[in-house]
């Protein structure tokens, strides 16, 4: 690949972010969901964990934030294509000579963004309101953590949508999808109270290794080198995610050209 | 080399009916079609409804992989090459959908510029020119969800010509437009041609066909019945008149005896709000018409009138009154 070609790719990357953007900054329903809601829910998490420490505040505060990136990716990234085949764009966009992957993987970048900047925006207003300041124990190393579990998970949103795809029903099964992520992930509370049959499916998911390394570094519960363990690791994984999804897209997309599913309308 | 060529193709669809006992049924959309056209020309596909327009149209721009037969772009497989085809292609389909609504027009001109790897600078100086063609200049900022269907169809036109494409597909792109929209519409199609893009054009308006096209390919039931261009197709009718009787609830036994006159040559009904017009292509001219008067007794009649054929009787003729 040459610099020109990725210079263009990077343009369709970039593109494909801010429209993704646009439209959601366009959309009421999307617009509660990342400015509202937040502030509802970072105020009564906040309140409630007023008197248990900054220590315990902070463990929940990036909890319940990788529980509202998984959401987002889950719904905005496992309907990033059949969303397009529902508006008719599908078929502009197959026909285009872009990849669909680099097409979803800036839309999915712009949804898991504009989450979380409303998740870390929310609580940080919210902590200064009440008077319970949020600390991070190793900031630097938070930072480079959040942003391979960004770059993960969006990895992992380029397979969730071309499984939507795959397997229809699995649309269906969205809401129940949400909840045994968080657990296994280790979002909320550690995996260690997990029975010991489920620790080999957490060490699978990448989610695990991006809350491992989060809460790590937020609370200081693990050496750097924890901390760089889990960052190699999420990249092994994204790396993998990567390669499996241009096998999956060219499945996918040869698979609808035959089928003549790029649109709903035929 | 011709812009597009196009063997043997054939579509077959494939769906399954009940739950329990599952049955495959198979559609032939495209039933081994082949044409060519030019380098430049102005290519016309003209069907009914159905008879396999926007299939061939799919396959051409890589979208369906068809079921048998070959097509190539530019000497490009349109399977093997899809990559290859792409850049060098533009396509609109009729109707509405296919762009961002809640974007304003030029946003989505410019995201899809981005998928066509046209550079930035030229993007700007190219939807500037473009929105000036489509008539859309002034409006390109508001949402496309406040544009008319109109407006709608000159932005898919805009964005088909971005990337400055050899070879345009454009399906039915006047369907549902006002009069004055699909004369608008028309015109751009002409510019189009003037700048040598080679064009394939499907439609079921015979008029439009007869108006842009240099060559027309009539389908039905996914074969092509006739092939010329349109004076040549015109000549198919010569030998015959058309009488056009105006009837007020006409029974299916009545067309079917009128049908039957060995006078009759072709027949086809259209209706026209609370009214019927039979239209039946005759050598007789208007001697047939007391025989036909005779075989409608009890059927109220309107206005009966003897005229020349014209292209849309040709195109009746060889759709067997489908169109």
């Amino acid at each position: 690949m040459n610099w020109d070609r990725i210079k263009k790719t990077l343009k369709v990357l970039e593109m494909s972010f801010e429209v993704q953007l646009l439209q959601n900054l366009t959309d009421g329903f999307i617009l509660f969901g990342i400015l509202i809601q937040p502030i509802i829910v970072a105020f009564m998490a906040l309140w409630m964990l007023k008197d248990r420490g900054p220590d315990y505040s902070i463990f929940v505060v990036v909890g319940s934030g990788m529980t509202g990136l998984w959401t987002t990716l889950l719904f905005d990234g496992g309907n990033s294509i059949t969303g397009e085949r529902w508006s008719g764009t599908l078929e502009p966009l197959v026909g285009s000579p872009s990849s669909m992957r680099v097409i979803v993987f800036g839309k999915v970048l712009a949804s898991v963004t504009q989450s979380l900047l409303s998740m870390i925006g929310c609580y940080a207003l919210v902590s200064l309101v009440i008077g319970n300041p949020l600390t991070l124990a190793k900031p630097l190393m938070f930072l480079v953590s959040l942003i391979f579990s960004v770059f993960a998970f969006v990895c992992f949103g380029l397979i969730i949508a071309s499984l939507f795809i795959l397997i229809r029903d699995i649309g269906r099964m969205i809401n129940t999808l949400e909840f045994p992520v968080y657990i296994l992930s280790g979002f909320l509370f550690p995996i260690a109270l997990l029975p010991d049959w489920t620790t080999p499916l957490s060490y699978i998911l990448s989610p695990y290794w991006a809350a491992r390394a989060l809460h790590g570094a937020a609370r200081g519960t693990l050496s750097n080198g924890e901390i760089m363990t889990s960052i190699g690791l999420l990249v092994v994984f994204s790396i993998i995610y990567l390669f499996l999804s241009k096998y999956l897209y060219r499945v996918i997309l040869y698979r609808a050209r035959v089928e003549a599913s790029l649109d709903t309308q035929g | 080399m011709d812009a597009i060529q196009v063997n043997n193709l054939r579509r077959v669809f494939k769906s399954t009916i009940g739950v329990i006992k599952r049955q495959v049924k198979e559609v032939i959309a495209v039933d081994g079609i082949s044409f060519n056209v030019s380098d430049g020309e102005l290519f016309g596909v003209l069907g009914p409804n159905g008879a396999g327009k926007t299939t061939t149209v799919k396959m051409l721009t890589t979208l369906l992989i068809p079921t048998a037969g070959t097509a190539s772009i530019l000497g490009l497989d349109v399977v093997k090459n899809a990559d290859q085809v792409r850049p060098r292609i533009g396509f609109i389909f009729g109707g509405e959908r296919g762009l961002y609504w809640r974007l304003s027009g030029l946003d989505n001109l410019r995201y899809f510029a981005s998928l066509y790897y046209v550079d930035t600078d030229v993007a700007k100086k190219r939807i500037v020119e473009l929105l000036d063609l489509v008539g859309l200049t002034g409006r390109e900022k508001e949402k496309v969800e406040g544009y008319s269907r109109g407006m709608r169809q000159r932005l898919h036109i805009a964005r088909a010509l971005l990337h400055d494409p050899e070879v345009l597909f454009l399906d039915e792109p006047t369907i549902g437009l006002d009069p004055v929209g699909a004369r608008e519409l028309r015109q751009a199609v002409r510019n189009m041609q003037s700048a040598k893009k080679s064009i394939l054009l499907t439609t079921h308006y015979m008029f439009e066909a007869d108006m842009l096209c240099q060559r027309i390919a009539v389908i039905n039931k996914g074969k092509i019945v006739a092939l010329d261009t349109p004076e040549e197709l015109k000549k198919t009718v010569k030998d015959l008149s058309v009488v056009e009787i105006e009837v007020f609830g006409i029974s299916s036994p009545h067309v079917e005896r009128i049908r039957s006159l060995k006078i009759i040559d072709n027949l086809a009904v259209e209706n026209r709000d609370q009214r019927q017009v039979l239209l039946i292509h005759t050598p007789m001219g208007p001697e047939a018409i007391p025989q036909l008067v005779q075989n409608l007794d009890g059927v109220r009649l309107g206005k009966i009138v003897t005229r020349e054929p014209t292209l849309e009787d040709a195109y009746v003729r060889l759709v067997g009154g489908e169109g």
